[in-house]
């Protein structure tokens, strides 16, 4: 009984949250924007919707967009929900992301393959690649006891820097005016599903196309079950004769290889030639919503989707009505703080939990008397 | 001045987000200038009680009254400054400070308003440590000292912030029985003094040595106050169980065979320095179960964590069927079909956020059994899981439930079930029905007996007296990290246990040596 008033919990919980993120949102909206209802119906249905002189009509164009701005988020959210499922607080998907697309773009640069092949090649080396690089983190913690959450955190930069100072000295254009390298080949593109502006490419089938094997990875393979039950209980995971350090480095290299590879599908899909100067920020996304999808890989599209349409309803409200579009970040962080806040809606979960308690106590109690057991005095 | 109720705690209930209710309209009352034991089992809810004083636990509903007057505290500052001191079992020390600083730690006096008085620290621990007759030395540093004056300290660091009511929360459980004496005559004198004293233990001798009165909790509810004069260990004892049903068994004589564990001379010394074995040697053959018994805290514990992998000992080897065990890790031991059961179920027998399914089959979920190329055979595992919860009787919804919404009995029988369907060679069971239901025990007993007499080698700890006597073929008893006793020949009562567990008699070198057979 507790188990479905518990689901049932959870699901008001993050109702709750998202409410009252968007009334803190509210609140700022009115404060700062000049037609404060306008911007609303922006932020909360401009992605969905245009209103031309009163008739309603569904916007194509802006929904693709949003599909197509969950691609590089549901992969760092994977990857979020396979490291923190493990009890691996790593950050580094963020800087993953930087070097997926970093080296992803390179070989869309200088190797020559097949159309199709090439974007795929790419994508798998990123991915290899940045899961070699989460190993630094996972072998910190597993043989020296070193925190993955500030050895990732801080090895953000060093990829960072890192790849920027290849990208400098070794892979920039030297023809253009900015810092980037040459442009793609043309086989290295990941196709567009729908022809035309919305950038929506097949990389966004394959996130959820991964979406669904990570699933079951975490599901339905002893070594997904491995790694949540160390999260749940490391000691437990020991004691049952599992492989526990083996699987903390294995989760945070998969966690690694899905951010590197949405780095990847999303320079070959939307760009032109790599040209990110800085983090660009996919892999914080990905915690916020792993934080949502409460590390459930099968809800991590629902909850990309969500941040994703966020986003867009935000950009058209700050370039439509000059509402800033650090609206976004506001809202984000409020949403993150409540669903984060464990002690959030505490109080009305004890009380689900007492009742429950006493109810099933009211009942064995029952039981007891039958069963003919004398309390003393 | 005596009958004068200092502390009442009232109608105290306390349900843990878990769901776990530990308290259940307790009422419990403390005069002033007693001392007061407070006894039961692992999980009766003594130390949720007593949190509830300290400040550390809000209840889920009751009240509490200080000298009549009504008092609710928010955190175990509100409790201090209310004069109640709590001593913890685990000691809440700074090892890198002095005895004085330690003292002081928090409420330090200070020099010109801004500074630490260091000399001030030292002159008000001496001070009390007069007062009180606390041997005890200021400027020591706290890492430098034993267990017995670590102890000294926190009790002085109650009593500087002025507590009037000390809640002492088991502890004996650390110390020699020469510190042990000297801190009952201490506490006599605190007691002298005026101060009231509430003393946590399951330790039923020291209870009768020392306290006044006794209140002996059972499954979350108070099951009764006494005097101490005026009730019997065994009562006591009968209470705090709630059976004195002692559960007969079917049980043919066991036909040893070859040696599967062969324990020799094992020697470990804990972090403090105590030496908790001596030098263990003894055998445990196909076919039989042995039984360990022994007041807790002799040895079993550092015992058991060396079988099982999760400490090395300082001397000594385990050979299990031949092979030594010293770098195997617990995946190994269980390839080697050793099956634990360990005594603290919560925190390594299961997963509580997962399914009973998932934690009943966590020993082999490797195996081919249950996977089919790189995917878990989930109807496999639901079904061994299924036949495995109507085989144990575990009361569940489904095989889907999380373990942790089950009663401890029952998430013992999900441990249990797994440990003994993995077909071993060895079991080693480590309290294996402590604090849990006679259904439930009496269904682990059998199936214990069951396995010995197919054959497998039992290794059987408990500190339930009853239940090492009528499970085991042979018995061993520690004392002070030594064999004091190897009985085989099942002839033993608990008048005679109760001599060797209390160290009162010993057996020859020689006798012991018939623990190995080899």
């Amino acid at each position: 009984m507790l188990d479905r008033r518990m689901t049932q919990f959870n699901i008001l919980r993050g109702a709750v949250a998202i409410f009252f993120a968007l009334l803190v949102a509210a609140i700022f909206i009115f404060l700062t924007s000049e037609s404060p209802w306008e911007s609303l119906r922006y932020l909360l249905i401009g992605p969905l919707v245009t209103v031309k002189e009163g008739a309603i009509a569904f916007n194509m164009r802006n929904m693709l967009e949003v599909l197509a701005g969950m691609t590089p988020t549901i992969f760092t959210g994977l990857a979020v929900c396979v490291m923190f499922s493990a009890n691996q607080f790593n950050l580094a998907g963020e800087g993953c992301v930087y070097v997926g697309a970093f080296v992803g773009g390179l070989i869309g640069v200088y190797w020559n393959l097949p159309p199709f092949i090439h974007p795929l090649v790419a994508t798998l080396v990123a991915g290899l690649v940045c899961s070699v690089i989460m190993l630094i983190p996972a072998l910190a913690k597993v043989k020296l006891g070193a925190s993955e959450m500030v050895t990732s955190l801080m090895l953000n930069f060093v990829m960072l820097y890192v790849s920027m100072h290849f990208l400098n000295f070794y892979f920039a254009d030297r023809s253009r005016g900015a810092t980037m390298t040459h442009s793609f080949h043309d086989t290295a593109r990941v196709v567009q599903i729908v022809p035309g502006t919305s950038k929506l490419s097949w990389g966004f089938i394959a996130a959820l196309i991964f979406s669904v094997i990570i699933w079951f990875f975490m599901y339905r393979t002893r070594w997904g079950y491995s790694i949540r039950m160390i999260g749940i209980n490391e000691s437990f995971a020991l004691y049952s004769g599992m492989n526990v350090a083996g699987m903390i480095v294995v989760s945070q290299m998969i966690g690694g290889m899905l951010s590197g590879m949405g780095g990847s599908f999303e320079i070959l899909g939307r760009y032109n030639q790599f040209l990110w100067l800085n983090l660009p920020g996919y892999g914080w996304t990905g915690v916020t919503i792993a934080i949502l999808a409460k590390n459930n890989p099968a809800a991590v599209p629902l909850a990309a989707f969500f941040l994703a349409y966020l986003n867009k309803g935000c950009m058209l409200m700050s370039t439509k009505t000059h509402v800033a579009s650090e609206m976004i970040d506001i809202i984000q962080a409020a949403i993150f703080l409540f669903f984060a806040a464990e002690q959030f809606l505490s109080g009305y979960r004890q009380k689900l939990v007492v009742k429950t308690a006493r109810e099933e106590l009211l009942k064995q109690g029952n039981a007891g008397i039958e069963n003919g057991g004398a309390e003393n005095a | 001045m005596a009958d004068t109720p200092v502390v009442q705690m009232l109608g105290i209930s306390k349900i843990y987000p878990n769901g776990i209710p530990a308290n259940q309209d307790v009422n419990f009352s403390v005069n002033k200038g007693e001392i007061h034991a407070l006894v039961g089992e692992n999980g009766a809810g003594k130390s949720t009680l007593m949190k509830i004083l300290f400040g550390f636990e809000k209840p889920t509903s009751g009240i509490i009254l200080m000298d009549g007057e009504e008092v609710t505290f928010a955190s175990p500052m509100a409790a201090i400054a209310k004069g109640i001191g709590m001593v913890h079992q685990h000691f809440m020390l700074v090892p890198s400070l002095t005895v004085a600083e330690n003292v002081v730690l928090g409420m330090a006096p200070k020099k010109s308003g801004m500074f630490i008085d260091f000399k001030e620290a030292v002159r008000l621990t001496e001070e009390y440590a007069e007062r009180f007759h606390f041997d005890v030395e200021p400027n020591a540093r706290v890492a430098d000292i034993s267990v017995g004056m670590k102890q000294k300290v926190e009790i002085l660091k109650a009593l500087v912030r002025g507590a009037k009511v000390l809640i002492l929360d088991e502890p004996t459980a650390v110390l020699t029985t020469q510190e042990t004496e000297e801190l009952f005559r201490q506490l006599h004198e605190l007691k002298n003094q005026g101060f009231t004293i509430i003393f946590i233990s399951h330790k039923l001798n020291e209870i009768k040595e020392l306290t006044d009165r006794v209140t002996i909790m059972r499954r979350g509810k108070a099951a009764g106050t006494y005097d101490t004069d005026s009730i019997s260990e065994q009562e006591i004892s009968r209470l705090m169980v709630g059976r004195d049903v002692v559960l007969e068994l079917e049980k043919t004589p066991a036909e040893p065979g070859e040696v599967v564990l062969h324990v020799e001379n094992l020697q470990f010394v804990n972090e403090w320095n105590k030496r908790m074995l001596n030098g263990i040697s003894f055998d445990v053959r196909k076919g039989e179960i042995v039984g360990i018994a022994g007041v807790e805290g002799n040895g079993q514990r550092e015992l058991v964590d060396i079988l099982f992998g999760l400490i090395s000992p300082e001397e000594g080897s385990v050979h299990v069927n031949g092979v030594n065990i010293s770098d195997k890790s617990q995946r190994d031991l269980r390839n080697m079909g050793v099956s634990y059961v360990p005594e603290d179920r919560m925190t390594f027998g299961i997963a509580g956020t997962a399914s009973i399914n998932e934690n009943i089959v966590s020993d082999r979920i490797a195996s081919p059994a249950f996977n089919k190329g790189p995917l878990l055979n989930m109807k496999a595992i639901r079904e061994t899981s299924q036949h495995l919860i109507e085989d144990y009787a575990v009361l569940c919804k489904s095989g889907r439930q999380h373990v942790n919404m089950l009663s401890g009995g029952n998430i013992q029988k999900v441990v249990v079930a797994r440990e003994f369907s993995a077909d071993p060679l060895l079991i080693i069971a480590d309290q294996p029905t402590r604090g849990i239901d006679v259904g439930a025990t009496e269904l682990i007993r059998n199936k214990l007996v069951d396995l010995s007499r197919e054959g497998a080698a039992v290794l059987l700890v408990s500190a339930d007296l009853n239940e090492v006597m009528e499970l085991s073929d042979s018995l061993i008893v520690l004392y002070g990290g030594n064999i004091v006793g190897y009985f085989d020949d099942g002839q033993w009562d608990d008048v005679m246990m109760g001599e060797y567990m209390l160290g009162l008699k010993k057996q020859s070198d020689e006798e012991v040596k018939r623990a190995c057979h080899a």
